[in-house]
């Protein structure tokens, strides 16, 4: 049966010169799972928030919305509010009130339901969603997964028989997006729930997809089951830029020939690999890689001798000793769960926080001896792990303007330089945007060009992948090999596996307010079993250095010419 | 450690409500000395015993510290023990300081209970019966508050490593400041706007909207609020009456001994025990059933 | 913060102490007081102190004051007495030295402390302002007539006749002519 019928569907912003959806056709049958996909800007938020009438843009829409055979325009009020739920990609930006079970209970007041009602079925949603625990704490102490989690409960207990989420997994960590995504997995087949999921994390959304849908520039290039498309994907344009978003198997396979395989989770693509290559990879002569001889630098760009910090006197330490030290022009990326001391570390080389035992060195100096913000004009930088907090100002321009204002700059060497900066990082048509309106991948180049308004040596990055798209990741990761090409020594933060694996020059990992171990990054994964990137996890038995999918692909082309 | 503290809100309100006003109009040191003894005792039985022990080190100088002062302003009463610049200071004087000392001391522990088991969440539920639109924008306040703290102090970090606030001037450091806190404002209007479509997403506007709360009017609460009431009833009878006058000037009189005044004494030395009581008697039934495994 | 509280609560205490002065006497010291002899030579005030109006009141009085049972069933608190006048002697001070020698409880706010530059009698016998109906209180009659003015400001003469008389009714139940007007 039908649940949603999407007919012809265009949609224009007012004011834009062109349609946002381009006659859209679309059929969602009940019980479906489908994922859509499509670079930034593609139309898949418009889509999305066009089916739900409460949340719908303003601007000029044609074409017709069928839900269960009526359009959406003449659902009452309470249906509509009810039946398709909505959940967006900030938690914070959803939670109304500041108890968690009022937050459940929110929706369910709104209907207008008796109390008995509503302690019953809010009873059962804590439950299945093992809410009990944190059930009367206050929606502020909460993690971000938890508080996604809580916004899924508290649409769902209004029993919708349609979910929409746009990206919902953004904001979270790895492990709180993977546990989201099996929760509406879990929902999905155990509840029989039909799901639109908004969602970039392809590696892990596409094997849980009925179907797949991409668009682009407002249209549906096609819809088809995950593996189908990303086949059909691969061989008609090969450059096409959501390539490099789907999962590391099919992208592994799709290097190598095998288009007809696709496989798309880890163990299948395991089992592809070993399949064809088991015997040449034994074969295969064990190469020691060649390491880069260890530059004897007399005083690194960054250290930490035996670093301590608390917040606060009665608080445990969140610093344990931290020993570390990133060379010059290096890049250096720092791992680890959520809570273990990472961004605290950062804020701590940062400047920002004071640790109550240890030394912390810049360029060979103490910290101390960088007074009255010296440190901050030219030295050091921090790109926080949400950029927005960066401006203040109502447009980009203005902003990156008054940095250099601050510093003393004249006029016209202002505007010379912003310009400049701006084409470095290649963010000329974002200038006179608000900052509040720029996209992931947008506001990240935003915050880098006004970071490098002041020509830091080293850049300090908290989570600098967080909310971005493959293709928004790619140009960054673009840009700061650029810098460490400069010389710029850069230290990242990251959860973000396949980033560090790709990018960096050395990895640590964090745990427990220590720095465990750091190593080059092949080194670094093929030690671990578990941490490691999802190329590696496939590659393990065969190659255990191979951490990312161009060297698995590398190896396997070598072992078979 | 909390059986009190688990009862309805109305019932807790309606209880306060009629230990405070009884012990701030009554004048019968029994009255006083009741309310005083349940409201330090519901106080021990609600925070540790170090908690309790610091709190008798302040409250206990406060009592001398009242009781003392009254004499020196008042030199009524038929027992003068000295003269102080030809003004008597008499007996009876001190005992009525000995007498607001213990009302004041006493309404103090009541209000220390009352902040302790009257939590935000219960206060909201009895205010929302009332205004139910306020109960909600009350709550999305405290919802609010941190969220707002917190993305300030990010803001400021980030400012600061931008050298926005390290400026050597007192001047250009209060209009860094200022800004950030523009920023922050500006953040929340657009916050707020997020917000305000979410809640539309979930239904609300929609005509009808109910109140939902965790708590329930059990019969367990329905009897509590009968007792109290019906002691509160007592008492308030006996001092309507005149059964429980009490004078301290010129000299200390009581009307004679009336089954009612008694009556009212005893109810309300009951009513200010209740929490101990019902204290005791959970952890009574929770040794029983201890001892029955 | 609760240390201030009680620092405060101690310095305010003793500062009322302070501005109070601290002149202790015992009850025996205060009350043994030698009054002048009656000598041919010397010049005399009588004085006497009544409370018929508040007796007459009885519903109006004060419970505390009734149960006490502290005021004299005929209504005289001080019969008619001659007291020795000194040079400069006041209304007051004649007041105070008959209650002293006689053991009569007197509490009076001093003339800096009281709204009209003079001592303010408010309470003789425990009988205070305001025992009786929200218009009662103590006022003094020399020689027939009510003076305008506060009781240490009125300089007696020899051979006059002080009354302290306790209304209910703000004079009018004493026989008083003037309209409004501060008691005493």
């Amino acid at each position: 049966m039908e649940l949603l019928q999407i007919e012809n569907l265009t949609f224009r912003y007012p004011g834009a010169e062109a349609d946002a959806l381009r006659g859209i056709t679309l059929t969602v049958r009940q019980g479906e799972f489908l994922v859509l996909c499509g670079e930034s800007g593609c139309g898949k938020t418009t889509l999305l928030r066009l089916l739900k009438r409460e949340l719908a843009p303003a601007g000029k829409r044609g074409g017709e919305i069928r839900y269960r055979g009526r359009s959406l325009e003449a659902l009452d009020a309470r249906t509509s509010a009810a039946q398709i739920g909505f959940v967006l990609q900030n938690p914070d930006e959803q939670i109304v009130t500041d108890k968690v079970w009022h937050e459940l209970a929110f929706g369910l007041e709104n209907l207008g339901l008796p109390t008995g009602v509503i302690r019953r079925r809010v009873g059962e949603m804590a439950s299945y969603f093992g809410i009990q625990d944190w059930f009367r704490r206050e929606t502020d102490a909460l993690s971000g997964g938890q508080k996604q989690l809580l916004n899924l409960a508290s649409v769902l207990v209004m029993q919708p028989k349609l979910l929409l989420l746009d990206e919902p997994t953004a904001q979270l960590d790895p492990i709180a997006a993977s546990e989201f995504l099996q929760t509406l997995y879990k929902l999905n087949r155990e509840l029989g729930l039909t799901i639109l999921l908004v969602e970039h994390r392809l590696e892990e959304a596409f094997p849980l997809a009925d179907r797949a849908v991409l668009l682009e520039a407002g249209r549906v290039l096609d819809c088809d089951a995950p593996r189908r498309l990303g086949r059909a994907l691969q061989t008609r344009e090969h450059t096409h830029p959501m390539c490099c978003a789907l999962p590391s198997a099919m992208r592994i396979a799709h290097a190598l020939g095998a288009v007809e395989q696709s496989p798309l989770t880890v163990r299948e693509g395991r089992d592809f690999l070993e399949a064809r290559f088991a015997a040449s990879a034994q074969a295969q002569p064990q190469t020691q890689p060649e390491i880069p001889p260890e530059p004897d630098d007399a005083a690194p760009a960054i250290e930490l001798k035996n670093v301590w910090f608390r917040y606060e006197k009665e608080l445990p330490d969140v610093l344990r000793g931290v020993t570390m030290a990133v060379r010059r022009g290096e890049f250096y990326c720092i791992l680890g769960a959520n809570g273990t001391g990472k961004t605290t570390a950062l804020q701590v080389v940062a400047g920002l926080r004071r640790p109550y035992r240890g030394a912390v060195r810049i360029d060979g100096k103490p910290l101390k001896a960088y007074g009255g913000g010296a440190l901050y004009r030219g030295k050091l930088a921090l790109l926080p792990q949400n950029p927005q907090t960066l401006f203040l100002q109502d447009t980009v321009r203005a902003d990156l303007d008054e940095l250099l204002a601050l510093r003393g700059v004249e006029k016209e060497a202002r505007e010379a330089q912003v310009k400049a900066v701006a084409a470095r990082v290649g963010v000329e048509p974002l200038l006179d945007r608000h900052p509040f309106d720029l996209s992931g991948g947008e506001l990240q180049k935003c915050a880098l060009a006004k970071l490098l308004l002041s020509a830091p040596e080293i850049l300090l990055l908290d989570e600098p992948t967080k909310g971005l798209d493959a293709f928004a990741k790619q140009k960054l990761t673009a840009l700061l090999r650029g810098l460490c090409d400069d010389g710029v020594t850069l230290l990242a933060v990251t959860h973000d596996v396949e980033f560090a694996a790709e990018n960096a020059d050395r990895c640590g990992l964090f745990f427990d307010g220590e720095l465990l171990s750091d190593d080059r990054p092949q080194a670094f994964f093929a030690q671990n079993h578990f941490y490691t990137t999802a190329a590696n996890r496939m590659a393990r038995g065969l190659w255990p250095d191979a951490v990312t999918c161009a060297q698995v692909v590398a190896r396997c082309r070598e072992a078979k010419p | 450690m909390n059986a009190f503290a688990a009862y309805h809100p109305t019932v807790l309100l309606t209880y306060f409500l009629s230990v405070l006003v009884v012990s701030m109009f009554a004048l019968h040191p029994v009255l006083q000395a009741a309310a005083l003894l349940g409201g330090l005792v519901f106080c021990a039985l609600l925070q540790s015993r170090r908690r309790t022990a610091a709190d008798l080190a302040f409250y206990l100088p406060l009592f001398l510290l009242i009781a003392v002062t009254n004499p020196l302003f008042s030199h009524n009463g038929v027992t003068p023990l000295f003269f102080l610049n030809g003004n008597p200071v008499t007996l009876e004087a001190l005992l009525y300081g000995v007498q607001i000392a213990l009302m004041l001391v006493g309404v103090l522990f009541w209000c220390k209970c009352y902040s302790k088991v009257m939590t935000t969440d219960k206060f909201l539920y009895l205010f929302g019966r009332v205004i139910p639109k306020l109960a909600l924008v009350l709550s999305m306040a405290l919802r609010f508050l941190p969220l707002f703290l917190r993305r300030a102090r990010e803001v400021r970090r980030a400012q600061k490593t931008l050298g926005l606030l390290a400026a050597k001037s007192r001047v250009d450091r209060i209009r860094g400041e200022m800004r950030v806190f523009l920023a922050v404002i500006s953040w929340s209007l657009e916050h707020a706007m997020a917000l305000s479509s979410a809640m539309k997403a979930r239904g609300y506007g929609l005509k009808g909207r109910t109140q939902f709360s965790l708590f329930r009017f059990t019969p367990g609460d329905g009897v509590l609020l009968g007792v109290s009431l019906a002691l509160f009833g007592l008492t308030l009878a006996g001092m309507a009456t005149g059964a429980t006058r009490f004078a301290y000037y010129p000299r200390l009189t009581a009307p004679p001994a009336s089954p009612l005044g008694l009556l009212a004494l005893c109810a309300f030395a009951v009513l200010c025990a209740l929490p101990a009581i019902l204290e005791g008697k959970e952890w009574l039934t929770w040794s029983f059933c201890k001892s029955k495994i | 913060m609760k240390k201030d509280i009680l620092a405060l609560f101690a310095v305010f205490l003793l500062l009322a102490v302070l501005v109070n002065g601290t002149r202790i006497q015992s009850v025996e010291e205060y009350y043994l007081l030698h009054l002048d002899d009656i000598t041919p030579e010397s010049e005399t005030v009588t004085l006497s102190i009544r409370c018929d109006t508040a007796l007459a009141a009885r519903d109006d009085l004060d419970p505390a004051l009734r149960d006490a049972d502290v005021l004299p069933a005929d209504g005289v608190i001080l019969p008619p007495t001659q007291y020795v006048l000194r040079a400069g002697d006041s209304v007051f001070d004649i007041l105070r030295r008959a209650v002293r020698s006689r053991r009569i409880q007197m509490e009076y706010q001093g003339a800096d402390r009281s709204a009209f530059g003079s001592v303010y009698v408010q309470g003789i016998g425990y009988l205070y302002e305001f025992s009786c109906g929200p218009l009662s209180g103590w006022m003094y009659r020399v020689d027939g007539v009510f003076p305008q003015y506060g009781c240490s400001n009125y300089l007696l003469h020899d051979g006059q006749t002080v009354e302290w008389l306790y209304t209910c009714d703000l004079g009018r139940d004493v026989g008083c002519a003037w309209k409004v007007g501060k008691l005493n």
